[in-house]
């Protein structure tokens, strides 16, 4: 055989290990979202059976119309949704500031020394300052039934925000600022009229970041927010109950798929600007 | 506008000032962060230090007691920290290679010129935007021990297999989700530092004589060990605050009590435990403190590693400082 059929069939090798690994591992992850679909759509009884039903005897799709007539969940999810949005949106801005901050004043003393601190906040474990907050805010009573660590943490900003909008403004022409500047245009006055608006794609990033931060967190509602307060991933994390406190287990399954689908169709919208802005701010650290 | 400035930097007087009301706006700008830091992080994390030398239980502050390094010195004599930390050191050195690899592999064959390129990435990031709690239920009802997919499927070759996949294998149905989860996430990273590698040197290579492998072994490979070296970094810090599935993985819960698996009796785990069920603040914390050093002392030790297996030429890659 000559080199060049050798070449050839090690390409052809090549390419079939590849797509073989691609959609194998295709299957395997799209396999536990196949069967969630399948199972919210059963009846419990048939859900529970041994030896397992693969498809539903009844195609039970009453049951997603059981999760707004039955559970508490659209209330809850209405909540959720609400915080989420107004977290995000103050966060975006006073994220914003910090970042536009540190992208713009580097000649500032103290500037590099700051954003030292951000790097070292993004690599501690968030866990280690959850817990002593919890008890700040408990000695001040701020939890479990109010939403100051949410309003809080929204005014403050976050250090992975900061940093994302820092290496945004990083390579954002200067010659806008420069040119209002010379108007007379104040420093606030450039980020609020300039700035801002022209930062659209950061600032929706972000603010998907943040709320589907808000929409998937366990945790910190575990902690901070007592039962009647609380947000919806603590909600999803068990069963709905019937008025008899007998769960109601496929009609969850069904208000899971419910709790998912808005950050799937979000990603599909968003996931050029996500991916995007994730690989090169991420990377450029 | 480079004349403008440097006219004026030429008067000392107002470029002074200048620099004064940048400085000002700087730091008007940072406020919130500022304040944030200190009231939101700083003071806590102190408190927090100041709580890990008491025998604080969230009641006692009249008669508080400090016990100087006495919960540190416990903790080494706690059989529960030895066990859940090795369950810790297992899990990473499961979770951490397994999600590493396979991301890493998924990455390069998605660098490559294959057909459906795009839809194949869209689909291994879709499990990142599940929320974790709806990730462990999706798996719970494909691993359950009595009615899973999974038991299903393998019950069609051998009746009446019942393995608890979540239970007595809790470990390994945990790396799963884990890894499931975090697929897309190490994939996306990866595939930028692989975007950063220049064609022209693997045009050179090729041109040269090297093989596929070749190619891999001495310049794909050596190049992508910055970003290596920051998904390692982060996937240890990730690895070892792990908390939230084996809490969602407990099977008796309650208000704040909730026990995972033995085999998922991580760290962080018992530290929860210590603080919310038994409401040892004052050991709890100290705990979360012994984490924290361990934590950085584990990552300084990657970080000096970084010398022998690093690459660090000044190809514009990842990595440096900025």
């Amino acid at each position: 055989m000559n080199t060049r059929a050798k070449d050839l069939l090690a390409k052809r090798l090549n390419r079939a290990v590849s797509y073989a690994i691609l959609i194998g591992v295709g299957i395997l992850v799209v396999i536990p979202v196949i069967w969630l679909l399948l199972s919210a759509l059963k009846q419990d009884s048939d859900y529970m059976a041994w030896p397992i039903h693969f498809l539903p005897m009844v195609w039970r799709w009453i049951n997603y119309e059981l999760v707004f007539t039955m559970t508490p969940f659209i209330q809850i999810a209405l909540r959720t949704a609400v915080l989420g949005l107004l977290f995000s949106l103050g966060i975006a801005i006073t994220s914003a500031m910090g970042g536009y901050a540190f992208s713009r004043y580097q000649d500032v003393k103290g500037n590099s020394r700051l954003f030292r601190v951000i790097i070292v906040l993004l690599i501690v474990p968030g866990i280690v300052f959850l817990i002593p907050q919890f008890m700040v805010y408990s000695y001040l009573h701020l939890i479990p039934n109010t939403y100051w660590p949410w309003i809080l943490g929204a005014l403050v900003g976050s250090p992975l925000f900061i940093f994302l909008y820092r290496q945004f403004f990083l390579g954002f022409p200067k010659e806008l600022e420069e040119a209002a500047e010379l108007d007379g245009c104040g420093p606030f006055r450039i980020f609020w009229q300039i700035i801002l608006p022209n930062s659209k794609p950061v600032l929706a990033t972000v603010m998907i970041f943040a709320f589907n931060g808000i929409w998937g967190d366990y945790l910190t509602p575990l902690l901070f927010l007592s039962d009647k307060m609380t947000l919806l991933g603590v909600k999803m994390a068990s069963a709905f109950v019937d008025p008899h406190g007998n769960a109601l287990r496929t009609v969850s399954l069904a208000a899971t798929v419910i709790y998912i689908l808005p950050l799937v169709i979000v990603f599909f919208f968003g996931q050029k600007y996500i991916l995007k802005g994730l690989i090169t701010s991420g990377l450029k650290g | 506008m480079a004349v403008i400035n440097f006219i004026s930097s030429l008067r000392t007087p107002r470029s002074f000032n200048r620099a004064k009301r940048r400085s000002r706006t700087f730091y008007a700008f940072i406020t919130p962060w500022l304040l944030g830091l200190i009231f939101l992080t700083l003071i806590p994390f102190i408190l927090g230090f100041l709580t890990s030398l008491t025998d604080y239980d969230g009641l006692n502050l009249p008669t508080l007691k400090f016990m100087g390094l006495h919960n540190y010195i416990r903790a080494f004599s706690d059989e529960y920290v030895g066990f859940s930390l090795g369950r810790t050191l297992i899990w990473a050195a499961l979770n951490l290679p397994l999600w590493m690899g396979l991301s890493f592999a998924l990455a390069l064959i998605l660098n490559q010129d294959v057909k459906g390129r795009g839809f194949f990435r869209t689909l291994y990031y879709l499990p990142s935007v599940v929320p974790a709690v709806a990730a462990v239920t999706v798996w719970k009802i494909l691993l359950d021990k009595n009615n899973g997919l999974l038991n299903g499927m393998i019950s069609i070759f051998q009746p009446g297999t019942a393995v608890g996949w979540l239970t007595t294998y809790a470990l390994q149905g945990m790396t799963a989700i884990a890894v499931w989860s975090g697929l897309g996430g190490g994939m996306v990273i990866f595939l930028a530092g692989l975007q950063n590698i220049p064609d022209e040197l693997v045009e050179a290579a090729k041109i040269d004589g090297a093989n596929g492998w070749q190619v891999f072994r001495y310049i794909t490979f050596p190049l992508m060990t910055p970003v290596i070296f920051f998904q390692l970094i982060m996937g240890l810090i990730g690895s070892f605050q792990q908390l939230v599935y084996p809490l969602l993985l407990a099977t008796q819960t309650g208000a704040y009590v909730s026990v995972p698996p033995r085999s998922i009796y991580l760290y962080m785990i018992h530290t929860y435990q210590e603080i919310f069920a038994n409401q040892r603040y004052g050991y709890g914390t100290s705990l979360l403190w012994l984490l924290t050093i361990g934590v950085t002392a584990l990552t300084l030790v990657v970080f000096w590693s970084q010398k022998f297996w690093v690459y660090s030429g000044d190809t514009p890659e990842t990595g440096g400082s900025s």
